[in-house]
């Protein structure tokens, strides 16, 4: 089992079963449950980005995901059809900042790019692209 | 996320166990701003996250929006006893500097003086 692949509608609601999906996949490849959470992260801040900006008046967005494990670590594809938009093109925040200067919103992308080996966007069609990979190695 | 409070005399300690994410945090700050501006307004909160396993930008959000408000209702706020797992976020996120974090629940108590901030 190399490669699996799913889909829900864009709805927080749903963040539930692509993370139950990716646990399934994790015991099934019999992966080191230690990083899990890094990927369920990546998966949560993607998917409410989605969730909270692809989403059209009366049009819900459909998302899949693809995990596939090769020699260079897992890489997690999150798609959609909504409207195009790069998440890597958000400015990253000022971690300098102070307890009351500090925005309250920006950080999931930035967590995600900082815990991950790489990550890279696409519009493809008319679908958003991301494409996340990090080793699992020690 | 289950979610207890425990009263002592130098504040109140909010012990978290499970995830704290998109789904629940909106609602998590919201218990705690009426926990600070409610009868009892503790002159510190303490949130113990020894058994908090996962913390998403939506919870960081949340312990920030705390944070301001306990300023302003004049109590204390710190974190105490992150996992590892929580622990990289907060560094990753930068807020172990932003926020005041001890390693464990005996240390935080212990810088708790009494009385208000």
């Amino acid at each position: 089992m190399k490669e699996r692949r799913t889909g829900v509608p864009g709805d927080a609601a749903q963040l539930a079963v692509l993370t139950q999906f990716l646990r399934d996949f994790w015991s099934a490849a019999d992966l080191d449950p230690t990083q899990v959470l890094t990927f369920e992260l990546a998966l949560e801040e993607i998917f409410i980005n989605i969730v909270m900006h692809g989403s059209q008046p009366g049009v819900t967005p459909w998302v899949e995901m693809s995990l596939a494990l090769a020699a260079d670590g897992l890489t997690m594809t999150v798609e959609d059809n909504g409207p195009q938009f790069d998440p890597l093109s958000l400015p990253p925040p000022d971690l300098t900042t102070s307890l009351a200067e500090r925005p309250v919103g920006g950080l999931g992308v930035f967590l995600v790019r900082q815990m991950m080996d790489a990550v890279s966007y696409h519009r493809v069609g008319a679908r958003n692209r991301l494409c996340m990979t990090k080793s699992l190695a020690g | 996320m289950n979610v207890r409070y425990e009263t002592l005399p130098v504040g109140t300690v909010v012990i978290l166990e499970g995830r704290l994410d998109f789904g629940n945090a909106a609602g998590f700050e919201k218990q705690l701003e009426q926990v600070l501006t409610g009868a009892s307004r503790p002159a510190s909160l303490i949130i113990d996250c020894a058994a908090l396993e996962y913390v998403s930008s939506a919870g960081l959000r949340a312990f920030l929006v705390t944070a301001r408000a306990s300023q302003r209702a004049g109590a204390r706020f710190a974190l105490c006893a992150l996992q590892p797992a929580v622990r990289e976020v907060f560094d990753l996120s930068g807020f172990s500097r932003i926020l005041t974090v001890y390693p464990d629940r005996a240390t935080a108590l212990a810088q708790m003086p009494a009385g208000r901030a």
